[in-house]
């Protein structure tokens, strides 16, 4: 018994078939597994740097799912975002890295403004408090 | 490009110099622009140049998050480049764009050490704002200054 017939007669096709469907299973989970890396990496990287900055002594604000629409205009609205996250009264310095850190447009000369408009005030002790509406 | 004597008389810093005093001053004198965003000093760095804004917004910032922001002209940043121990006590960030005279610091101390009238004259101005600007040092620094203000 040859060809074929031999091929049926031990189970050729279903082994092939178990095969086949164990490399492209292998295949999948790999591509998975590669393409979910970075996500483990950046876990990785915001331990260590969540270590160093305890380490240093600053206090870490989550600003990561803060998300500035583009089309948000309201530079006060934006800058209020920021600093309903911190404490208060709150460091002019911290706030201008928060709001690079969450991509807004020309920090300096926006928190100018907010300033020269009285929105942000210093509270004589080198903090700042926000003196606007609550909902600008 | 030279600064004309009547532009310094116009400031509060130099207000108190006659003609003669004004012309050596002007000669060490070297308007700058500056751009939104820009460092003009870092703290604890040796303290190389001091300035004093014509235009534009600026923030010194310090130790613990604390900081106050500058507006008008003729407001002076980097005075310790003539106050022992020569370092920066805060780093000087530019809000917006703007135009600051800048002077060397050894040539300033040179000025100021070296002619008792002009030494007087300034630093009777630059004390006072010495002392304004104290409460937002660490408190080592903030002890240090007053030493040496008391001195």
């Amino acid at each position: 018994m040859t060809g074929m017939e031999a091929i049926s007669a031990h189970n050729g096709w279903a082994i092939s078939a178990i095969g086949v469907t164990i490399v492209f299973t292998g295949l999948t989970v790999l591509s998975l597994t590669i393409s979910q890396l970075h996500k483990v990496l950046a876990f990785m990287e915001r331990k260590k740097s969540d270590s160093q900055k305890r380490a240093e002594g600053a206090k870490e604000i989550d600003v990561s799912d803060i998300i500035i629409p583009g089309d948000m205009k309201e530079t006060a609205r934006e800058y209020k975002m920021i600093i309903d996250r911190m404490d208060a009264p709150f460091s002019l310095p911290r706030l201008l890295e928060l709001s690079e850190k969450c991509g807004l447009n020309r920090p300096y000369s926006n928190l100018n403004d907010l300033i020269g408009s009285g929105l942000i005030e210093p509270d004589g002790e080198g903090y700042y408090r926000w003196k606007g509406p609550d909902n600008p | 490009m030279a600064i004309d004597t009547q532009t310094l008389k116009s400031l509060e810093l130099f207000s108190e110099l006659d003609s003669e005093e004004l012309e050596r001053t002007a000669k060490l004198i070297h308007p700058m622009r500056v751009m939104e965003g820009e460092v003009l000093a870092l703290r604890r760095e040796p303290a190389q140049m001091f300035y004093m804004i014509m235009k534009g917004n600026f923030m010194v910032s310090f130790k613990e998050g604390k900081a106050f922001t500058l507006h008008q002209r003729g407001d002076i940043m980097g005075w310790s480049t003539i106050v022992t121990p020569f370092r920066y006590t805060g780093t000087i960030v530019a809000l917006t764009d703007g135009e600051v005279l800048a002077i060397n610091g050894d040539e300033f101390k040179v000025l100021i050490q070296g002619d008792a009238s002009i030494g007087e004259k300034i630093m009777n101005r630059i004390n006072p704002i010495i002392a304004e600007r104290v409460p937002y040092f660490s408190r080592e620094a903030r002890e240090a200054r007053k030493e040496l203000l008391e001195a």
